[in-house]
C-alpha cells in the first residue's frame, strides 16, 4: 500500500467548454459518485453549464432533487473565484511588457489579450486538498490529493505532460471529447504508483 | 520575456526533454505524404497546399499541448513575445532550427518568419512540371501547425509562406498575421 | 582525357548521362572524344557492352568500386565501375587523347578529331591521371569520384519526388556531377 500521507485520490479532466472528459480514481475505498454527479461537479467548478442537448445531465434533479438555477451554474466556483480577483493597476506592468511601438500607453499591443485572473487553484479541506491546473488552452485539470501531499505542481507538470504525450499525440483522439486512451491510463497509473 | 531568454529556454528544453529521432526518417515522411498527395491530386498544387495546411492544423491543436507541458511557459503579453517564442522555443525544440523573426508591420501585428534551414525540405526537388515551381508550398504544413497551435491559445492567425528556396527563391519566409484575438471563446471574466 | 559517365538503374535503364572532359593539368573540361560529333552512340555502344563484365566483376570484388574493368583497344576506352548497394551501375568511359604507352603513335594522332593533338599530348604529360588510364592514382580519383557522385545520387534519389528507375532530370544533380568531375578528374 503506498503511504497514505502522499496520496493521489483522484484526477478530474474537464475540457474547455466545461464537460467532463476523464475522472478516475486512484485509491480505493472513495465514495464513488455516479456519472452525473461527475459532471454537475465538472459544470459547477467550470464557468459554463453543459448544454442540454449535448450532455446527459438532468439538472434540475441531479443533485437529490434540489434543483439548481441555470445561472447557479454560469456563477460557477471558478467563475466566481475568477470574478472576485482584485484588479491590479496597469502601472504594475512589468517595463517587460511594455508594446515595442511605443504607442499604446497600456503595456500590451492590440488586442490586449490580458492575462485572466486565474480562478481557483487550491481548496483544501482537513481530508483532502483539490488542486485546480488550468492550461493556457482551457483545459481543466482537477486533482484530488491528500492535504499532506507534497509537491502537487510537480504532480500536475507531469500529468499534463502525459496528457500531453498519450491524449493529444495519439492521433485517434478526438480533441474535446472523452478520453479513452488505454496507454494513458496506464502511464498514469503506473507513475502515480511508482512515485509513492 | 525577451528574446534571448526564449533562445534559452528553446535551447534547454531541445538539450533535456526531447526525444530525438534520426532526421532523414522525419524528412523522409514529410517527403511522401506530400508526393502522395500530389499524385492523389493529380497535381492540383493549390489543392495540396490546402490539404497540407489542414493536416498542419489539426496537428498544431494537439501539439500546442506538448509545447506548453514541455516548456511550461506562461501567457505571452504581446504578439511580439508570441513570435519569438515560436520561432525561439517552438520551432526549435519540434524541428530544431530557430528562424528569424523580421519585417514586422507597425500594428505590430505582422511579422515574417525566415528559415535558414528546414529540415523537411532537405533532399526536395520540387516536380519540374513547369507548375509546381509556381504553385507548390512545399512546407505548407508549418502555416498549418502555427494556425491550429495558436487557435487553441486564443489567437486567430492567417500564416503563408511567400518565398522558398525550393522554388529558386533566396530565403524561405512564411509571413504570419493576427487576424484576432478570440475573446469569446476565453473563459468568461466577468458574469 | 575525356570521359563518358553513365547510370544505369537496376533494370538497366539509363538514367543518367553526362560527357565531359579533364579539368586537371589545365584541361578545359570539355570532352573530346575519338570519334566524329555524328557518333557519340559510340561512347553509350561501348560503356553498354561492358555490362557483361560488371556482372562478373561485382561478384569477384566486395567493394562497391570494381576499379577499372573492361578496355576496347580500337578506341582507347577504359570502363571503369561502381556498384551502389540497390543495384544501380555507375559507368565511367575513360578515353585518353593517346594509347597510353605510345606517345608517337602516328595512327590514332592522324584522326580527324585530334587536330589539336600537340596541345593534347602536352596536357596529357602534366598529369599522371590523364595520360594513364590504368595507374594507381587514376584509380583513386574514379574511386574519389565515384564515391561524391554516389553521395549525390543518395540524396537525388530521397527527394519525394524522384522515384526509382526514373531518369534523373535534376539539374542540381548534373551540376554535382560536373563538380565532382572537376575537383578528381
Amino acid at each position: 500500500m503506498p503511504s497514505s500521507t502522499r496520496t493521489v485520490f483522484s484526477l478530474i479532466i474537464i475540457n474547455k467548454a466545461g464537460g467532463l472528459i476523464y475522472q478516475r480514481e486512484y485509491q480505493a475505498g472513495l465514495r464513488s459518485l455516479s456519472t452525473n454527479d461527475y459532471l454537475v461537479l465538472a459544470g459547477t467548478f467550470h464557468g459554463y453549464d453543459p448544454p442540454h442537448n449535448q450532455c446527459p445531465l438532468d439538472i434540475s434533479t441531479s443533485l437529490d432533487g434540489i434543483p439548481i438555477a441555470n445561472e447557479y451554474l454560469r456563477h460557477s466556483v471558478h467563475a466566481i473565484t475568477r470574478s472576485i480577483t482584485p484588479k491590479l493597476p496597469l502601472a504594475q506592468t512589468s517595463p517587460a511588457l511594455t508594446s515595442p511601438s511605443g504607442n499604446a500607453p497600456v503595456g500590451f499591443s492590440y488586442p490586449n489579450p490580458g492575462v485572466p485572473a486565474s480562478g481557483l487553484e487550491h481548496l483544501e479541506t482537513e481530508k483532502f486538498r483539490l488542486t485546480c491546473f488550468q492550461t493556457l488552452t482551457g483545459t481543466k485539470f482537477l486533482l484530488f490529493t491528500d492535504p499532506m501531499t507534497g509537491n502537487v505542481d510537480t504532480i500536475m507538470n507531469k500529468i499534463y505532460e502525459l496528457y500531453a504525450d498519450y491524449v493529444m499525440k495519439n492521433p485517434f483522439y478526438q480533441l474535446e471529447m472523452p478520453v479513452r486512451c488505454e496507454a494513458f491510463d496506464r502511464h498514469l497509473g503506473a507513475w502515480l504508483r511508482g512515485r509513492t | 520575456m525577451s528574446s534571448s531568454k526564449a533562445s534559452r529556454i528553446g535551447e534547454e528544453i531541445w538539450k533535456t526533454r526531447i526525444d530525438k529521432v534520426n532526421a532523414e526518417l522525419v524528412t523522409l515522411t514529410y517527403g511522401t505524404i506530400v508526393a502522395q498527395l500530389c499524385q492523389d491530386y493529380d497535381s492540383d498544387y493549390q489543392e495540396v497546399n490546402k490539404q497540407l495546411d489542414k493536416m498542419g492544423y489539426n496537428i498544431g491543436m494537439r501539439l500546442i499541448e506538448d509545447f506548453l507541458a514541455k516548456s511550461g511557459v506562461g501567457r505571452c503579453a504581446n504578439f511580439r513575445e508570441t513570435a519569438d517564442m515560436i520561432a525561439k522555443v517552438g520551432f526549435k525544440i519540434f524541428l530544431n532550427v530557430a528562424p528569424t523573426v523580421t519585417n514586422w508591420t507597425s500594428d505590430n501585428n505582422q511579422f515574417s518568419l525566415i528559415f535558414d534551414d528546414n529540415p523537411l525540405a532537405d533532399f526536395v526537388e520540387l516536380p519540374d512540371d513547369g507548375r509546381a515551381q509556381d504553385e507548390l508550398w512545399f512546407s505548407n504544413i508549418l502555416c498549418g501547425v502555427l494556425r491550429g497551435a495558436l487557435e487553441m491559445v486564443q489567437m486567430q492567425i492567417e500564416a503563408h509562406f511567400v518565398s522558398d528556396v525550393l522554388r529558386g527563391d533566396d530565403t524561405t519566409e512564411m509571413r504570419v498575421s493576427l487576424v484576432r484575438y478570440i475573446e469569446d471563446e476565453m473563459p468568461p471574466e466577468e458574469e | 582525357m575525356s570521359y563518358y559517365f553513365t547510370i544505369l538503374s537496376p533494370t538497366d535503364t539509363p538514367i543518367f548521362n553526362i560527357a565531359f572532359g579533364t579539368s586537371k593539368g589545365g584541361g578545359d573540361g570539355i570532352a573530346r572524344f575519338r570519334f566524329p560529333d555524328t557518333a557519340q552512340y559510340m561512347n553509350q555502344f561501348i560503356i553498354h557492352s561492358s555490362l557483361d563484365i560488371v556482372e562478373e566483376a561485382q561478384w569477384t570484388n566486395g567493394g562497391m568500386y570494381l576499379k577499372h574493368i573492361d578496355t576496347y583497344p580500337p578506341a582507347a576506352a577504359y570502363i571503369s565501375a561502381f556498384l551502389t548497394p540497390s543495384g544501380a551501375r555507375f559507368l565511367l568511359l575513360h578515353q585518353p587523347p593517346q594509347l597510353p604507352n605510345s606517345g608517337s603513335s602516328g595512327g590514332l594522332g592522324s584522326s580527324s578529331l585530334l587536330g589539336s593533338s600537340g596541345n593534347l599530348v602536352a596536357r596529357g604529360s602534366t598529369s599522371s591521371i590523364a595520360a594513364n588510364p590504368t595507374s594507381p592514382q587514376t584509380e583513386e580519383a574514379v574511386r574519389q569520384f565515384m564515391t561524391e557522385v554516389y553521395e549525390s545520387y543518395v540524396k537525388t534519389a530521397m527527394s519525394p519526388f524522384y522515384k526509382q528507375g526514373m531518369e534523373i532530370r535534376s539539374p542540381v544533380f548534373r551540376t554535382r556531377v560536373t563538380a565532382a568531375g572537376k575537383k578528381w578528374l
